[in-house]
This record gives C-alpha cells, sequence and structure tokens, in this order.
C-alpha cells in the first residue's frame, strides 16, 4: 500500500514536472508588478500547476528534541481548545519568510528602477529587494524582520537573497532559527498567471540540511490591495499563556 | 480551462496531502478556542459591527427567556470578508440578523462566524475562496480562508 502510494507520487510528480517545463517562459524576465494571491494557502488549488512538495526541516541533534517537544505540545493544545500564543495574536508582523504566504491575504510586487517592492496585504508588510548590488556581510545588517534583500534576474527567474533576519522572529513552520540563516527565493511563471517561488533555508547554525518548500500564487489582475492596521485586536493570552477573546459590548 | 479527469482529481487529493508541510502560517490565530463542531443559532438585534482588522465583529443581542443575552461574534478580516461580498455596511446597527456560530469551548458568550442571514434575507458566509470576486459565500461552517492552513 505505502510502496503503491509512493509510486503515484513519483509518477504524480513526474507528471507535473512536465507539465510546468510545457508553462515556462522562453527565458525572458516577466512583469511581476501587481496583486497575487497564494493559491490554497501556498500550496497550490490547480494539481497541474502545484509545487513540489515542502522538504522535511531537519535540525542539528542538539536542536531537534526541543523543537519536536514544542510541536507536541502546542498541538495536544490545540486540540484541548487551548491554543498556545503566536505572535500574530499580538499583532506583530510575520517578517521573512512567513510574510510570502499568509492565508489568502495577496501579495503585491511593485517594479521600480534598481527595486522590487514586495508589499503584503496581511499587517501590511514591506519589504524592498535591492537590485543588481552585492549582498552585505551578515554581521552588517542590523537584524530585523525583512533583513537585507538584494536580487538579480537569472534568465525568466528573479533570485533574491536575504540575510539579517532577528533571531526572534518565528520561523517556517516554527523552526528556530539563528543570524546565519540565509533565505534564497527564486520566482518565476509556471504560466501566465501562476508564479512559484522556492524558498530555501540554509542556516549552518541550526539546519543540518536546507529547508526548501515552493510557494504557488495566482495573478489578480485590478485589484486594488486592502489597508490592514491591526486596531481592534480581541485576542489575548491570559494568566495560563491560553489565547482568549475579549467580549464587546 | 484544462480538462480534468478522475486521474486530475486524485493528483489533487494527493498532492494536498503531501503538501501540508508547506502550508503557510496562519491568519492572526488558531481558531481552535472555538467549538466548530457544536454550532449555535442566534437570532438578534444588531448593537454594533465593527469593521476592523485583525477581525471584524458583529455585537448581538439576543432575546431570551428571561431576559437578553449579549454575544460578540468573531468575523475574517475586512480583506477576507469583501472577497465573499461583504462591505462595511453591509450590517447597521438595529438590523435583526440570524448568525450560527461556533461558540467559545469556555462558555463565554463570543464565537466565530459561519454564516449570516442578513435583514434583507441576503446570506453571507465568513469568507470565500480568495480572488474570485465578491458574491461567493463559504461552505457551511464557514470561515475557511480565515482558518490557519495548518
Amino acid at each position: 500500500m505505502i510502496v503503491a502510494a509512493r509510486a503515484l507520487v513519483i509518477i504524480a510528480l513526474g507528471a507535473m514536472t512536465a507539465h510546468t517545463t510545457a508553462h515556462a517562459q522562453t527565458g525572458q524576465r516577466p512583469d511581476l508588478t501587481g496583486a497575487w494571491v497564494p493559491l490554497g494557502g501556498g500550496r497550490g488549488l490547480d494539481p497541474t500547476l502545484a509545487p513540489p512538495p515542502a522538504g522535511p526541516i531537519v535540525l542539528k541533534p542538539e536542536y531537534a528534541p526541543a523543537f519536536e517537544a514544542k510541536r507536541a505540545a502546542d498541538a495536544e493544545a490545540t486540540r484541548r481548545g487551548e491554543p498556545p500564543p503566536s505572535d500574530a495574536v499580538l499583532c506583530l508582523p510575520y517578517g521573512m519568510p512567513r510574510m510570502m504566504a499568509v492565508a489568502s491575504y495577496p501579495v503585491e510586487f511593485l517594479e521600480t528602477p534598481g527595486q522590487i517592492t514586495i508589499v503584503t496585504e496581511a499587517f501590511s508588510e514591506v519589504r524592498r529587494v535591492f537590485l543588481d548590488q552585492p549582498q552585505l556581510p551578515i554581521d552588517e545588517v542590523p537584524p530585523g524582520y525583512y533583513g537585507h534583500s538584494v536580487g538579480r534576474w537569472m534568465g525568466d527567474t528573479l533570485v533574491i537573497d536575504t540575510v539579517g533576519i532577528k533571531e526572534s522572529v518565528p520561523g517556517y513552520n516554527g523552526m528556530p532559527h539563528s543570524a546565519e540563516m540565509r533565505i534564497t527565493e527564486r520566482l518565476r511563471l509556471v504560466a501566465p498567471d501562476v508564479l512559484h517561488n522556492q524558498i530555501t533555508i540554509e542556516d549552518p547554525g541550526v539546519l543540518a540540511k536546507p529547508v526548501v518548500y515552493t510557494l504557488a500564487y495566482r495573478r489578480l489582475p485590478g485589484y486594488k490591495m486592502v489597508e490592514f492596521i491591526c486596531e481592534n485586536n480581541r485576542e489575548y493570552v491570559d494568566e495560563k499563556g491560553r489565547v482568549r477573546m475579549r467580549l464587546g459590548q | 480551462m484544462r480538462p480534468r479527469g478522475v486521474f486530475a482529481d486524485s493528483f489533487a487529493v494527493l498532492l494536498v496531502v503531501f503538501a501540508l508541510g508547506s502550508a503557510p502560517a496562519r491568519a492572526h490565530h488558531s481558531f481552535a478556542m472555538f467549538d466548530t463542531a457544536n454550532p449555535v443559532t442566534l437570532t438578534g438585534v444588531v448593537t454594533g459591527f465593527e469593521w476592523t482588522n485583525p477581525h471584524v465583529y458583529i455585537e448581538l443581542d439576543v432575546p431570551e427567556a428571561q431576559g437578553v443575552k449579549h454575544w460578540s461574534i468573531e468575523l475574517g478580516s475586512p480583506s477576507i470578508l469583501m472577497r465573499a461580498g461583504w462591505t462595511f455596511n453591509t450590517i447597521k446597527k438595529g438590523d435583526k440578523v440570524t448568525a450560527v456560530v461556533s461558540p467559545l469551548r469556555n462558555g463565554e458568550p463570543g464565537s466565530l462566524l459561519s454564516r449570516i442571514t442578513l435583514a434583507d434575507g441576503r446570506m453571507l458566509g465568513n469568507g470565500g475562496p480568495a480572488g474570485v470576486g465578491p458574491g461567493v459565500a463559504a461552505p457551511a461552517g464557514g470561515a475557511a480562508e480565515t482558518r490557519p492552513a495548518r
């Protein structure tokens, strides 16, 4: 049964790769300007254009037990109906790389000479990608939510390199990360209105091997981005660390 | 539109199953504090409609045998709701509405909206598929797009 399922996965992935290749552009730079919506929360709705499955998070042995224990405890608390708090509950932004797919909130790309600006609708986060510049040494970048990003076009693919993410910014799927984390994004159209962003997270401080996952987006022609100011946050964390909802009048 | 067959449909299921690890972060918070398995229906008069982030709220006075019970109802965000046919003035103070909600597990009169029947008879959900334009109500149970993706 398991073998059959694996075989089916391989066949499916093969079909997907062939289809994706068929959609590949002609090597020209696409115009990314405009709004895009994560497909199925970034997972993809059209199976023929869905991204490949995410790779595993493999931490160095000294970090793995605590990570797995926290995951298990969080899952158990959620099952009890007492979800653990997250930064978002406190109205803090997501930061990189999680901001690149928050539920079904659109992401806007703005191309101007020498820069691509990425604005997310959830929490109105803004990244600036400086084109055709060398990356700074990590220890020269003030740690922040978005770090320092440089990008360059390689044929039809926009490659973005990001360093300088603050260690307190929650990591992808809850993974810990160090000041050495480096995020490489490869953005490429796989169909005229479908964008894939393959994200590779390297962190020699914490990870035993790089984490690779791919987000998918669909273009939203004419969409006007909506403001998002976290002004009326009724969720709070009680004295027992549980998320609660403040009632109104 | 590409033709889709049985293979495509199985493929979709397969990919969803195997792609769960790539799910993005939750929108704002987990919805586990709401009892989505045991919805309740509330009919009452709106005392407030807050078109705000990170969530929209309806305040509702619900007549009971002994007086009035006040409920707070949480919805998605304006962005999510606008794509499902809502506007900032869809509901007004004084409107009589009927809402199907998932109540808080701790017994307090707070809840998460599944769907609502407005004063004019229209029914709206708590969000819908992204980017498909207005007028798409959520399926029963609602809030599909505002719930955590994992």
